[in-house]
């Protein structure tokens, strides 16, 4: 382990992108990390708001069409070694948004996100449940580590 | 006539926010038009979350188009699906068992609860207050944890169905004392907060004053829910709703208008809520929950209106051949954009997020009776 991964590995920076979504998994995942009860600080996972703080994009939500641009400049921002965690079924297919009529899909939605920007962990749920958001960031965290 | 000032003279900045922004958990737009760091003039756009869940559900069966409007709102997922099959009920006229009705209303509240928490959080944490912060939110999850038990899930329960309530989320006596013993729980943390709070002489002056609504101003806004009633006016729909009549609660009002009227608004009508829970756990009628006999038929648009914990919601939608047709859903939020624009002006601009937050911004919601131009 080389000195960055070293200082990296205390400091892991989620940054949450919400891009449509019903506010459910978004309050969950910000309550994942910052409330008392699951609390993914004391594991040196904190929240940011800053996409150049940033290490993990957490995306909820599908992506509307005006939440496309802001998706892609943010991930853009993000420095590298940086990986995309998508959180919820919206965020994943598109959920009851997209798909509702069976084969012909929604107009309203550009997603899921792998559509617009690489994904490298998916989070199933609706909502997502707050273990799981933990899970599938943890699930990252080696590869995150060994980048460089 | 009124010399006119050059407009060189005015020194007016316009500062943009959004659509994604750190203090907004929501993408929305603000346009802030400040003088001397005062903000003049509030310009909230929505429209970033448009799903055209109205147009989804044009045409679908109506249990299925009932289910689909909890994805509304993540937040008050319970109060859509209720009003949506309120909805429903009342144009078919189906009777609904009593038990059923207690369940909605323990629901109803126990949303109520949690949406207040995650308001009270949201605001201390808006005012940089991260201890008390903390406190709510550790409140909250034992509210989440109970709905989790009801209903099976943590944000979208499904709890009403046409004609009661699923058969899952029928309470036993087990789950009541659970309940019971909750809210207990609950409102020893809540007093300790509110103690706390209110003897907190920094965060009480960092908060007095800042955002402040005339009632006259939000009555012509149309500001609906706690937020006109943080301003000292008193209308609760939930004393005109039928489900309620067996509830002896009071309608809570805070005369400023203020962030702090608004916040001690909340944590005062948490109290009344857990107060209607606990009634409702010591009068539950027996029986079944759900009522299956009842007919399907062509209507008119049929019409509703509950109480949620932002305020006013209003559903409707006609039914041919056991579809929706003709689909309207208003939300609280929508009446409450003028509140949010209007607080804001004449504050320091540093506070105007906190001036947006007070009223308890929903867009998620919202963001629906609009049309999407694309070029």
């Amino acid at each position: 382990m080389g000195i960055k991964s070293f200082s990296r590995a205390r400091a892991i920076h989620i940054m949450l992108v919400y891009t449509g979504g019903c506010n459910g998994c978004d309050i969950e995942i910000v309550n994942t990390v910052l409330s008392p009860r699951f609390d993914a600080e004391q594991y040196k996972v904190f929240l940011t708001w800053n996409p150049r703080e940033a290490d993990v994009l957490v995306v909820t939500g599908p992506v509307t069409h005006l939440n496309r641009k802001p998706l892609e400049a943010i991930y853009e921002a993000i420095p590298d070694p940086k990986l995309v965690v998508a959180a919820g079924s919206c965020a994943l297919m598109g959920g009851v948004y997209k798909n509702i009529h069976g084969d012909i899909p929604s107009e309203e939605i550009e997603g899921p996100v792998e559509n617009i920007i690489p994904v490298a962990a998916k989070v199933p749920g609706c909502a997502v449940r707050p273990q799981d958001v933990l899970a599938g960031v943890v699930s990252l965290l080696p590869t995150l580590l060994d980048a460089d | 006539m009124e010399e006119k000032v050059p407009r060189s003279n005015i020194i007016e900045t316009e500062i943009p926010l959004g659509t994604v922004h750190p203090a907004a958990l929501e993408p929305y737009r603000v346009r802030l038009f400040v003088e001397d760091e005062i903000v003049q003039e509030a310009e909230i756009t929505i429209g970033v979350n448009h799903r055209g869940i109205e147009r989804i559900m044009e045409g679908l069966p109506v249990e299925k188009a009932n289910s689909l409007t909890e994805k509304i709102c993540g937040i008050c997922s319970n109060s859509h699906i209720w009003n949506s099959c309120r909805t429903a009920e009342m144009g078919l006229g189906i009777e609904i068992p009593e038990r059923a009705l207690y369940i909605r209303v323990i629901m109803g509240e126990l949303e109520r609860l949690h949406s207040h928490f995650l308001y009270l959080a949201h605001g201390c944490e808006t005012v940089a207050h991260e201890t008390f912060s903390m406190r709510v939110f550790y409140l909250r999850e034992i509210v989440m944890e109970l709905l989790a038990m009801i209903g099976g899930n943590r944000v979208q329960y499904g709890c009403s169905v046409l004609g009661g309530v699923r058969p899952r989320c029928d309470l036993d006596e087990a789950k009541l004392q659970r309940l019971k013993e909750d809210m207990d729980k609950l409102e020893a943390g809540l007093t300790d907060f509110a103690q706390r709070f209110m003897a907190d002489s920094i965060l009480i002056s960092r908060v007095t004053g800042v955002g402040a609504l005339p009632a006259k101003q939000a009555i012509r806004l149309a500001v609906t829910g706690p937020s006109l009633r943080a301003t000292g006016v008193a209308r609760d729909l939930r004393t005109t709703m039928f489900e309620y009549d067996d509830f002896d609660f009071n309608v809570i009002t805070q005369p400023d208008g203020d962030v702090k009227s608004n916040l001690l608004m909340r944590a005062l009508e948490s109290f009344e809520s857990i107060k209607i829970i606990r009634q409702a756990i010591a009068n539950i009628p027996e029986g079944k929950v759900v009522n299956r006999d009842w007919e399907m038929f062509d209507t008119d648009i049929n019409e509703s209106y509950i109480e949620v914990p932002r305020g006013t919601l209003y559903h409707s939608y006609a039914l041919e051949s056991g579809r929706v047709r003709h689909c309207i859903i208003r939300t609280p939020s929508m009446a409450n954009i003028g509140a949010m624009q209007y607080a804001c002006i004449g504050d320091h601009v540093t506070d105007a997020q906190l001036c947006i937050v007070q009223c308890d911004p929903c867009f998620t919601c919202t963001d629906r009776a609009i049309e999407i131009i694309r070029r």
